[in-house]
């Protein structure tokens, strides 16, 4: 059995699904109004109320996704994890070489080909992610906007929302198309993880995924692993909210003797056993 | 069949006793009073008469069927007055002018059907132009109250698709379109019972459509609709459409422009023009979004389509029925120009309009351009930021996501190349 790499813990992994089913019914819902008879519109149109429902359930994931943006603000902020996550997703100069290297890789420029090794989190995931945190932005601010229409036109011009709506079915298609062309590449369309990514699932990655795309984050995580083996004690808190390494040997059978050993282990601990 | 036996009685009795009337009519030299010296001949049902060009025409009349109509009581030749020459009885061989003159007795109608388009058709010789009898009847006329009569309130429209739904009769007279049958039945009209063909048309002095004194002329329509529903003719007459109808403009609406014509149909039922699930779609895109009339009037083209692209016309293109169409900004009956003070999109009536929506709308909701259209050309200064935050955008799109394919593809190119060697 390959080594695995804990890529999202189960609170990240909710927060995906969370945003992946928000995400969804927004751009349904979204575009549902914008091309209210095309045919796929239909199921929605069709119903009594359709498009009154479709409206409440749009601002409703709306409100969702808002919500869950905050939360995850507030993961950022006070865990740990959270403020590593910040730290390595701050762009540098080493992005954009690792963006230009790999382009001139595919391009058959480099020949042979150079071996990039990329930081916990890389280039495209980057993009994204900060793509992402725009997108949100924008749209949370223009959505609003469209809502709460007469609260806005007190005090600015008809234009203004007009301008809204525009930026706002502009976004909408930009992200859609975004998720579609760079995000399900990455995580499905690629030849090196197709049919799927299991990370959102299962939150691992494999030793070979971790090579291909996080291969420096892999050479520090080994590094630290050495260094946890010789220092004992001093850098074990867990990789600094990074992503660790699991303990490979889970799925021991179960041994009669081991067991006995355990409650032996366990009563001489107790003996010894002196007050905090 | 009681009236072929008491017939076939009356022709036996006749055969002897037609000589002495025949006889005491000679000699006297007065018309006859009595019907059955008529009758005797008439009765028989098989008694016919070949005209000029062959064609077999019944003279038969029924007996019961005359003395149960309206004209019971009257004799043969008080109509028939043209059948005084004796001789038509001698045998019952010369033919006769058996032609009626109601005009004796109906002088008021008969002056209207005068005026009318039926009466001019037969001046024009047609064929199959309406006389007194192609609604009335013949032998068997009935008062109109009776729920028999052809020309009961019940049966008149029957009466007259005989001809008007008839697709060949409506082709040879050139009449443009026959009525399906029916049509009419399933209006909201027909269904009433109580209206029916000539409470629009006209009976006796029914008129052509390009008749002027035509109750379904073109601007005449708003008052003959009026007679039933008042209110709504003066809403509408002082309406932008009713004054520009009244003044004869051929392509201004009328009440049968949005409403239909034969098969008008309830507001509710979703194959009415003016349903509200139509009227932005079909009804007043007609004439707004038509060329031709945009043209003509100097409109922008461009309402509905700029409609189309709001929320409200999204939205309602979905079916969203609570989104706004265009009678909820513009009215009904009684749209009017945005410049009279009136209108429901008069500037300071706006607010009030929106707001019947958009409770807690104020004053700087109702300003601004509604129909906009975004153009980087636009007049209004939103229209051209609007055209310019599309261009961006579209341009953005395409810039990124043409790169982000095709850096994908490259690497999507470039793996699969190297996993096949």
């Amino acid at each position: 059995m390959t080594k695995k790499y804990l890529r999202m813990t189960l609170n990240e992994r909710f927060q995906h699904l969370n945003l992946f089913i928000n995400f969804t019914i927004l751009v349904i819902t979204g575009f549902a109004l914008s091309y209210s008879t095309a045919f796929w519109v239909s199921p929605i149109s069709d119903l009594p109320l359709g498009m009154t429902f479709r409206g409440f359930l749009h601002r409703l994931c709306g409100v969702a996704t808002v919500t869950l943006g905050g939360y995850h603000l507030l993961y950022l902020a006070f865990t740990a994890r959270g403020r590593g996550i910040i730290k390595d997703m701050i762009p540098g100069l080493k992005d954009a070489k690792d963006l230009w290297e790999t382009l001139k890789n595919n391009l058959y420029i480099n020949r042979p080909a150079k071996e990039l090794k990329m930081p916990r989190f890389n280039f495209r995931e980057k993009l994204e992610y900060l793509g992402l945190i725009w997108g949100t932005i924008v749209m949370t601010v223009t959505g609003f906007i469209l809502w709460f229409k007469t609260e806005w036109l007190q005090f600015f011009p008809m234009w203004t929302w007009d301008v809204a709506r525009a930026i706002h079915f502009y976004e909408a298609i930009l992200a859609t198309l975004t998720i579609i062309v760079w995000h399900f590449y990455s995580v499905i369309f690629n030849p090196d993880v197709y049919p799927m990514s299991w990370a959102w699932i299962t939150g691992n990655l494999t030793e070979h995924e971790m090579k291909e795309e996080h291969g420096l984050e892999l050479e520090k995580i080994k590094a630290q692993e050495k260094g946890e083996l010789k220092e004992f004690g001093e850098a074990a808190a867990v990789g600094g909210g990074r992503v660790y390494p699991l303990p490979v040997s889970r799925e021991r059978p179960f041994s009669l003797r081991r067991l006995v050993g355990s409650v032996k282990d366990l009563n001489e601990t107790m003996k010894d056993w002196k007050g905090v | 069949m009681r009236w072929r036996e008491k017939g076939s009685k009356i022709w036996v009795v006749s055969r002897g006793i037609l000589p002495l009337f025949l006889f005491l009519g000679l000699t006297a030299g007065v018309a006859w009073s009595d019907n059955s010296m008529c009758l005797g001949c008439h009765q028989d049902e098989s008694l016919k008469k070949q005209d000029a060009r062959g064609k077999s025409t019944s003279l038969f009349v029924s007996e019961t069927g005359f003395k149960n109509s309206v004209h019971g009581s009257l004799s043969c030749s008080d109509c028939h007055t043209r059948i005084k020459d004796d001789a038509h009885a001698e045998g019952g061989k010369k033919a006769a002018d058996r032609r009626v003159d109601c005009e004796v007795c109906h002088e008021k109608a008969a002056k209207e059907y005068q005026q009318g388009l039926h009466s001019k058709m037969i001046m024009k010789g047609t064929e199959r132009a309406a006389y007194c009898n192609d609604c009335h009847g013949k032998h068997n006329i009935l008062p109109s109250k009776d729920p028999k009569s052809m020309t009961n309130v019940a049966n008149i429209a029957k009466t007259c698709e005989r001809c008007h739904s008839d697709v060949e009769f409506v082709k040879a007279h050139a009449l443009g379109a026959a009525i399906p049958k029916e049509e009419f039945k399933r209006s909201v009209h027909g269904q009433t019972g109580d209206v029916t063909c000539i409470n629009c048309h006209g009976s006796h002095s029914l008129r052509s459509l390009i008749d002027p004194k035509s109750t379904i002329f073109r601007s005449n329509i708003p008052q003959t609709c009026g007679s039933c529903h008042s209110e709504i003719t003066k809403e509408f007459i002082e309406s932008v459409h009713g004054v520009l109808a009244a003044r004869g403009r051929a392509d201004s609406p009328t009440c049968t422009t949005c409403h239909g014509i034969h098969g008008i149909k309830a507001k509710i039922d979703p194959d009415s023009p003016v349903n509200e699930r139509r009227i932005a779609k079909t009804t007043c895109p007609q004439c707004h979004a038509a060329e031709r009339i945009s043209k003509e009037y100097a409109l922008t083209a461009s309402q509905v389509k700029s409609y189309y692209d709001t929320f409200h016309g999204l939205s309602y293109r979905g079916g969203d029925t609570y989104s706004a169409n265009c009678a909820s900004c513009h009215g009904v009956h009684d749209i009017r120009s945005a410049s009279d003070p009136k209108s429901m999109i008069y500037k300071d009536n706006l607010q009030k309009t929106c707001g019947s929506c958009h409770p807690g709308a104020s004053e700087n909701f109702a300003k601004g351009k509604m129909h906009s259209v975004a153009s980087i050309s636009g007049e209004d200064f939103g229209e051209k930021v609007v055209g310019w935050v599309r261009i961006v955008y579209i341009l953005l799109i395409v810039g990124v996501i043409g790169g982000l394919t095709f850096f994908n593809f490259m690497d999507w190119l470039r793996r699969t190349i190297d996993r096949a060697h």
